[in-house]
């Protein structure tokens, strides 16, 4: 096993296409990156330079001690699992999981007892001589797999392995697939642009944008402290609400400790506290600002004792039972924010076409207790401390001038 | 398939187990309903397909007038006629031979094009003779395998070949004056008398076109008399006439480059070569005895190329003009096939450790072997029936040495035999043969589907 390192890595096509600029990324050897963006953003590309299917057109590569860029995919010692599967449809499950091995002479007894014991782990051992065409989708994703724990490589490289399954069984293989690694301890790269999986496997989660990459974290961290407006709205589910705000004069109240904040027609108080977390935000005075807010920071006012300037109201456009909670779409006045980032967000969730400017809609996560209906006006309570600031024109997030996540490890 | 059709229809309508009274009833009331939609298709098929299937089998056991019965007599003569026996052989050569080297061609072609910018200029290219007919193929390679190197590209091609490794004799044709004095031998020529030293050895030659001897020959002389043994090889011709045969007259020319080699007692003893007045010289030989030998080297024929459409090439040749035709044909097929095998199995046999060459052997073949076997089978059906372009190329002296069996069904029953009979019978066993590629091909659409 061993750790990869990306160092700034680039890819051009042939025709000029752009697809990975400046790549830097440090995989700790046993760690799971997860690699995660909106199709097309270059996660699929870095990953098949990683695994020698795609030249590298700038930087290095190198896994363990050894630079790979010129190092055939054959030699790497890597194993990747395909979104397809990729499985030999003219091989049984057998020969499918062993075929590594044999290409590589291993003793025929090793290669039997080798592949018994993937199939074992993967809950194969009755299908091994069938053909893969007589395998259920989730079965094929195990063969796959198996093929590539039975080689035992330094890393495994993992390409959109679950999107291919449906939804009940994705959960359940996303499940086994952190078991494996945790049992295995094998460095894996995985990408994905599922941010659920993303959050849920991952050691750490690297967001990608266009070829660029956004943030690496661990995964609590990218949700609490998102570096830009994109990862803010790309993490999370239902997405971070983003509008325009403005700030008042940070002394206009000195009694109550609270700053005013004006969203549309709507004033909320942002504690003082904020501030002083965020010492850059000093500096928006007056200024407009891009306001996140997470579904969950919003509640229905009426379960809650709100304290002052916390609440605003609403009239809820659509309510959705969700059982555990239910979320509220709010109609604000709330300018859009429109920057390269939400156009790229809204282009990945394909709201693309959603050019109703007069609405902004807020969604909200409401304890199950609540009573709201659609078409009501509701109260709402926002938890005004866990507001999220991000700059209107660089769309980075607000926090103290020297800190800046961007580019980092 | 029309047999099947009728089959289903009638038999559905009768076999439809508790029919409802209304409907069942009057559907069998009516069972030529059915008969008479199919009867446009059953009798175009019966009266081009059919008929004149049956009608062949039928004829086939008749004699060459179509009165007597003669029952397999045919189809035994089939097997011990002559010429029947080598079409059957040559038709054996052509199935085994051209839908391998075809299909082994365009396997080539397809995966080696499949990485290249300009494939489909390439492809284009290769599958284009397909566009041109047998006859117009056999009329081109007619050119082609022409006898002549200045009409045939194939012998001329050869010929350059030949010729840069294998000189060309100097004086092809030339022959002594006098055939008593210098008989032939091994192809050379030798002297019947013993030379001796001292006395110079005179060894006209003729039959060579004075102007085709080399610009650095002179005025021919006798070679000066000394002690070793010596001559004069030159061209006894005098241009304009006159001149008296045996001796150097003026304007009668050495011919340099002539090789001389001396013989005593069976072996040769020593070499020369003449020089630009026709002289040779052996200063170290002396005493007599010794006879003069001008090897086959001198005149040996030129080089005239391979006789390819003789008898014993004009198969091969007749098959490598197939395949001219046959490899983009196969190509097309199999890059289609290439284009098919999804992209991220080959990667993933690539991680998994393999070699380009094992991703061929054993991700790429495998997958691509149904495709092979069609083509190779579809190619199989064609070379069985292959006629025109045996017919047109095989010159008429070895038409007999290239026939086929499609050919040898003509000739028997149009060509000159005018034995139907028989014709009909070589017909019949062709349809037996290929019975078995057709029904191998449906079997593989019809499970496709």
């Amino acid at each position: 096993m061993a750790g990869v390192e990306l160092s700034h890595v680039g890819k051009v096509y042939h025709d000029g296409t752009r697809a990975v600029s400046d790549l830097n990324l440090h995989i700790s050897d046993g760690e799971f990156l997860v690699l995660v963006g909106p199709s097309g953003c270059g996660k699929t590309t870095a990953l098949r330079m990683i695994a020698g299917l795609e030249e590298i057109s700038e930087g290095t590569i190198t896994i363990g001690d050894r630079v790979v860029n010129h190092v055939p995919s054959r030699d790497r010692d890597v194993a990747m699992v395909f979104q397809s599967y990729a499985l030999y449809p003219h091989l049984t499950i057998r020969d499918n999981i062993g075929f590594g091995l044999q290409l590589r002479k291993m003793d025929k007894k090793e290669i039997q007892r080798r592949v018994q014991e993937a199939a074992h782990i993967l809950g194969l051992s009755d299908h091994l001589d069938r053909k893969p065409r007589n395998l259920s989708g989730g079965q094929r994703q195990r063969v796959a797999m198996g093929r590539a724990i039975v080689r035992e490589p330094q890393v495994f490289l993992m390409d959109e392995p679950l999107s291919n399954l449906d939804a009940k069984l994705r959960v359940q293989m996303r499940a086994e697939v952190a078991r494996l690694q945790r049992d295995l301890g094998t460095t894996t790269i995985y990408v994905t642009h599922d941010q659920t999986e993303a959050m849920t496997l991952g050691d750490r989660v690297a967001v990608m944008k266009q070829g660029v990459l956004q943030q690496v974290a661990e995964p609590q961290t990218l949700y609490d402290h998102p570096n830009n407006i994109f990862v803010a709205g790309f993490i999370g589910s239902p997405a971070m609400n983003l509008v325009m705000g403005t700030f008042g004069a940070i002394d206009a109240e000195p009694d109550t400790d609270r700053v005013p904040l004006r969203l549309g027609s709507h004033e909320l108080l942002v504690p003082r506290k904020v501030f002083e977390e965020r010492p850059a935000l000093a500096r928006y005075e007056n200024r407009p600002v891009v306001v996140g807010i997470r579904p969950e920071d919003l509640s229905d006012a009426t379960l809650v004792e709100p304290g002052p300037g916390e609440v605003f109201r609403a009239s809820a456009d659509l309510v959705e039972a969700m059982g555990s909670d239910v979320v509220v779409h709010l109609q604000g006045d709330a300018d859009h924010v429109d920057t390269d980032d939400t156009r790229e967000l809204a282009r990945d969730s394909g709201r693309e076409l959603d050019v109703d400017h007069e609405k902004t809609i807020v969604v909200a996560r409401f304890s199950p207790r609540t009573t709201a209906a659609e078409g009501q006006t509701l109260e709402v309570r926002v938890d005004t401390e866990r507001l999220q600031f991000f700059d209107p024109e660089t769309g980075l997030a607000v926090w103290d001038d020297t800190e800046n996540h961007v580019g980092g490890t | 398939m029309a047999v099947d059709a009728t089959g289903t229809a009638t038999g559905g309508g009768a076999a439809a187990a508790v029919p409802p009274p209304g409907t069942g009833g009057r559907r069998r009331q009516v069972p030529w309903l059915g008969l008479l939609f199919l009867a446009p298709a059953l009798i175009l098929l019966g009266a081009l397909v059919l008929y004149p299937i049956v009608f062949s089998i039928v004829r086939s056991l008749f004699d060459a007038g179509g009165e007597t019965f003669v029952g397999l007599g045919n189809y035994g003569r089939m097997f011990t006629d002559h010429d029947t026996l080598i079409a059957l052989r040559n038709n054996v050569i052509w199935v085994v031979v051209a839908p391998t080297i075809a299909t082994a061609l365009g396997l080539i072609f397809a995966v080696l094009t499949e990485r290249i910018r300009w494939a489909t200029a390439f492809k284009a290219l290769i599958f284009m003779p397909m566009a041109v007919s047998f006859l117009a193929t056999g009329v081109i390679f007619r050119l082609v395998y022409d006898q002549d190197p200045a009409k045939g590209v194939a012998n001329a091609v050869v010929v350059s070949v030949h010729d840069l490794f294998n000189k060309s004799s100097e004086y092809p044709g030339a022959f002594p004056r006098d055939k008593k004095a210098l008989p032939a031998h091994d192809g050379g020529y030798e002297t019947a008398k013993p030379v001796a030293a001292g006395t110079p050895a005179m060894l006209p030659l003729v039959g060579f076109p004075p102007a085709q001897l080399p610009d650095s020959a002179t005025q021919a002389k006798a070679a000066e008399p000394s002690s070793g043994l010596s001559g004069t090889v030159w061209l006894d011709f005098k241009p304009g006439g006159g001149g008296t045969s045996g001796v150097i007259d003026p304007g009668e020319k050495g011919m340099p480059g002539v090789v001389v080699q001396a013989v005593r007692d069976g072996s040769v003893v020593a070499t020369a070569t003449t020089a630009d007045d026709g002289t040779f010289h052996f200063d170290s030989l002396s005493g007599g005895a010794y006879t003069l030998l001008l090897p086959q080297s001198n005149f040996a024929e030129p080089f005239n190329g391979v006789l390819w459409l003789g008898p014993t090439l004009v198969t091969p040749a007749i098959i490598a003009s197939y395949i001219w035709i046959y490899a983009g044909f196969a190509m097309v097929l199999i890059a289609a096939g290439l284009a098919s095998i999804p992209r991220d199995t080959l990667e993933a046999a690539r991680v998994d450790g393999a070699t380009e060459w094992q991703v061929f052997r054993r991700v790429t073949m495998p997958l691509l072997s149904p495709v092979l076997v069609v083509v190779f089978v579809t190619l199989v059906i064609n070379v069985l029936k292959i006629f025109d372009l045996v017919y047109i190329m095989a010159p008429g002296s070895v038409q007999a040495e290239a026939n086929v069996l499609a050919l040898q069904m003509w000739l028997v029953s149009f060509g000159g035999g005018n034995d139907f009979g028989f014709g009909s019978a070589i017909g019949v066993f062709l349809f037996l043969l290929v019975i078995p590629a057709m029904a191998f091909n449906i079997r593989r659409f019809v499970g496709e589907r």
